[in-house]
């Protein structure tokens, strides 16, 4: 980067604000899908939304790429600087700027973390409902940018139902506000298209979220199956029941195998081949025969063991395990791949039959944990990284996977988004048409493509969007394959 | 046809995908897509219509699959048919706008028409995915078929309430949820405005959850509506603040909110939608002295009559305030939005990438303030 460049940044940050240093640089070359890596040019950490629009309008004077970063738990590589420039990160901005118990909103700044909010507004009974499983690390920012989800958007929805109002930089460094504390469109909903735009819309600074009355009564069971169809087929029930559940998860053997030889170890029934983790909220009336629906349709289809929390403590101990199966698979495999696919929830008894057999085509094993009630697959595939046989098939295997997801009428991701990882199967739910109004919002928002590009759209349109391509796709394949070696099993 | 004193040049009534986007891929003049008609008060006023096109023939629902919870339906589906169809599972798509089940469910969309149930959004927040036929007569698609998805960008935000004036809605897939178990709905009249806020205050800061939270003025009346479980419903209604309720159930609860929906149709031919925050409503109230309201009290949102053009600019100076219905000549004085700024600028850009030529309902949206 320029030394004009950068002392002109260091002018808007101040001396402490700036890196260079390539070395440090590196701390910035991924987020936490880290088979893909590019290192920014320069990273600036800001402090205030005037400080994101000078470096903005900076960027664009100098036609530098940029892009902003929260906390850099992203699984779709969004905040991984691909053609390097300015890596604007967000996480000094992390204060809870106000909680209005009587209107239900919280205004927070985008590097708060997600778990934080609710944190805060616990006392006062209220909660902020969107929980990514990273919501511990993840920042409010970065979650308005992917749309984050998380095991209870099925009945509370995603990120977009939950922010009511934002500040943002645009691509040009102009302050914007838009939406308002009734989170009500006025004119077009530009909000509601900036959220889930994976950060190349526009920067959010300052974000408005509603907030919910913490449920009175929750309810959490595990039931175990001994067939994947039948533990499937209480999904299926327990919706066509009316019953709504706050959270409906599912794990497989492996899974399971996985979290009882770990840290996260639950108790969970090892030799089931399939469990699903159940739980309902709302008011105390009525919660009671809620779960004996519930559990009358877990005995219905055969469940053979069905285990329901007494207190908190049993609670906690039921979730501990879901929540730590991604990071348990360390116990069983040296290495894994999270996928983020979703289909139609009726289709999961034959979509699974279908992943499995893949995996033993490909001689890789596969383990699921996933959000079952939304349909929203995480095939988790486990390999040896000092096999290069195997590496060598995580990305067919990958691509077949995400194949059978949407020919059962599936999407590519129901959560992580698209950004980079899955950029080039954009063409297998889109058509030409479909990506070509797409990149024309996009041309509103980010005319000159210096923000955040190379990202959503597959190669060949990022290319002639911004008239270079430093990213080939085979750069991009053996860069993924290289990056392979590096991964361990990550959080999620 | 004759939409704000323009009569269209015709009227066309494509009974298929195909043939809505030949029709609008053959016409080379403007193009006004209809519904129902129930909401053509709402939107700045139309400038031009070579041709009408209405939606009311692409009435079919194409799946419904009450396992996944979603519905897929084309855009001239009335939303009674709708909820006709999911009543049989006991699910519903909880949208109850003003103008009620007859409108079609693309209308609805492209106003983003809304009622009194407000805790569990508005139709934005129910839509998974959509096909639209844009200005030449492509039909592209966004979003999908599955409840929870975040592939490519979420464009059906921008086309719900963009009143048919970036593409034409055709096809809407939706998420649904089980019926409310049961509803109860509670209603009390107040002295004054200090005794509702103090009232609603309470319920606010409460563990209370209504589904409808209602102020209608100038009577002081609160109507408060539960959807629960039926004994969640009942210790509800319990823990209300004191006051002299009357709850209806069943029927009577039906008949009741129709009642509303007529006192909401005799508010005056002028109807201001002011967004503020719930704590605020009172002070509009005070400030505007509208001569009849009805207040979304969960959610800050007041539709109050005006009479004097001048309470518009006097709202926007403090907020955002959207000209929810009025007549044409009304309307051709005061813009429906009254959006500035930046945020302008970026619509304006939007309405001139999808509809460089303006012929998409030209004038009604943002094009025309």
């Amino acid at each position: 980067m320029k030394a004009e460049v950068v002392q002109k940044l260091r002018q808007i940050m101040g001396p402490d604000g700036v890196v260079v240093d390539e070395t440090e640089l590196l701390v910035y070359e991924c987020d936490a899908l880290a088979i893909f890596k590019h290192p920014p040019d320069a990273v600036v950490f800001a402090r205030n939304t005037k400080q994101v629009s000078e470096v903005v309008k900076l960027a664009n004077e100098y036609s530098i790429p940029f892009l902003p970063r929260g906390t850099g738990t992203g699984l779709s590589g969004g905040a991984m600087a691909a053609e390097g420039g300015i890596l604007i990160e967000m996480q000094r901005m992390n204060k809870i700027l106000s909680i209005d118990v009587e209107n239900r909103i919280a205004v927070v700044q985008p590097g708060v973390v997600n778990l934080h909010i609710t944190q805060a507004a616990s006392p006062l009974g209220l909660y902020y409902a969107p929980d990514p499983s990273s919501q511990m690390a993840c920042s409010i920012g970065g979650n308005v940018a992917e749309n984050a989800g998380g095991p209870h958007c099925l009945k509370y929805g995603m990120t977009t139902n939950h922010i009511l109002e934002v500040e943002a930089v645009l691509s040009d460094g102009e302050i914007i506000r838009l939406g308002n504390s009734a989170g009500e469109p006025v004119g077009m909903d530009l909000l509601g298209a900036i959220v889930g735009s994976e950060g190349t819309f526009a920067i959010v600074t300052e974000i408005v979220v509603r907030l919910l009355p913490k449920p009175q009564a929750v309810k959490t069971l595990l039931a175990a199956y001994h067939t994947v169809e039948a533990c499937s087929q209480t999904v299926s029930d327990v919706i066509a029941a009316g019953i709504m559940p706050a959270a409906l998860e599912f794990m497989d053997d492996k899974a399971i195998e996985a979290v009882e030889a770990s840290v996260y170890k639950a108790g969970y029934p090892r030799d089931a081949r399939a469990a699903l983790l159940i739980e309902v909220d709302g008011f105390l009336e009525g919660m009671e025969e809620t779960a004996n629906a519930i559990v009358e349709i877990c005995k219905k289809n055969q469940a053979y063991e069905i285990r329901v929390a007494r207190d908190d403590q049993e609670r906690a101990q039921l979730w501990l395990g879901r929540k730590g199966a991604f990071g348990a698979m360390g116990r069983i495999s040296p290495d894994m791949v999270v996928m983020d696919a979703v289909i139609p929830r009726t289709q999961l008894p034959g979509v699974l039959t279908e992943i499995y057999r893949l995996a033993d085509h490909y001689g890789l094993g596969v383990a699921n944990v996933f959000h079952a009630g939304d349909g929203n697959l995480h095939p988790l595939i486990l390999f040896d990284s000092r096999r290069q046989d195997q590496v060598d098939k995580i990305l067919d295997l990958g691509g077949d996977i995400m194949k059978v997801c949407v020919d059962a009428g599936g999407a590519l991701s129901g959560e992580h988004g698209i950004g980079i990882e899955k950029k080039e199967f954009m063409g297998l739910v889109f058509n030409e048409t479909d990506l070509d109004v797409m990149m024309q919002v996009k041309s509103v928002f980010n005319p000159r493509g210096l923000l955040n590009p190379s990202k959503v759209f597959p190669t060949r349109r990022s290319c002639t969007e911004i008239g270079k391509g430093t990213t080939t796709n085979t750069e991009i394949i053996g860069k993924r394959v290289e990056a392979v070696l590096l991964r361990g099993p990550g959080d999620h | 046809m004759t939409i704000d004193g323009i009569d269209a040049g015709r009227v066309v009534f494509p009974e298929s995908m195909e043939q809505l986007s030949d029709c609008i891929s053959l016409e080379k003049g403007s193009i006004v897509p209809v519904g129902a008609g129930t909401q053509l008060e709402f939107g700045n006023p139309l400038k031009s219509a070579d041709c009408a096109i209405s939606l009311t023939r692409l009435n079919r629902i194409t799946t419904y699959n009450p396992a996944e919870l979603t519905i897929h339906v084309e855009a001239g589906v009335t939303l009674q048919q709708i909820q006709s169809a999911l009543s049989a599972n006991n699910q519903t798509l909880p949208l109850d706008p003003w103008s009620g089940g007859a409108a079609t469910i693309g209308g609805i969309a492209a106003t983003s028409a809304q009622g009194p149930l407000r805790a569990t959004g508005t139709i934005r927040d129910w839509i998974i995915g959509m096909t639209v036929v844009h200005v030449d007569g492509r039909r592209s698609k966004t979003g999908g078929r599955v409840v929870k998805n975040v592939t490519g960008y979420d464009l059906a935000k921008l086309y719900t309430g963009s009143l048919g004036s970036l593409a034409v809605i055709a096809e809407i897939s939706f998420k649904l949820r089980p019926r409310f178990e049961t509803t109860a709905t509670a209603i009390a009249k107040f002295n004054s405005l200090p005794d509702v806020e103090a009232v609603l205050g309470t319920i606010r800061t409460s563990k209370l959850q209504p589904i409808a939270c209602e102020w209608v003025g100038p009577k002081h009346e609160l109507w408060i509506r539960f959807g629960e479980h039926p004994q969640a419903v009942e210790s509800q209604i319990r823990q209300l603040p004191a006051a002299s309720w009357e709850v209806v159930k069943a029927e009577k609860e039906r008949e009741a909110w129709e009642d509303l929906r007529r006192t909401h149709a005799a508010m005056g031919p002028t109807v201001l939608r002011v967004v503020a925050k719930p704590s605020e409503i009172r002070a509009i109230v005070e400030e505007y002295r509208p001569s009849a309201w009805i207040a979304h009290a969960m959610n800050g949102i007041v539709l109050m009559s005006v009479e004097q053009p001048d309470v518009i600019d006097a709202a926007r100076r403090k907020y955002p305030a959207i000209i929810d219905r009025a007549p044409a000549e009304f309307r051709r004085h005061k813009g429906t939005f009254g959006v500035r700024g930046a945020a302008k600028r970026l619509m304006l850009e939007m309405k001139q990438t999808f509809d460089p030529e303006r012929r998409l309902n030209p004038g009604r949206h943002i094009d025309g303030e």
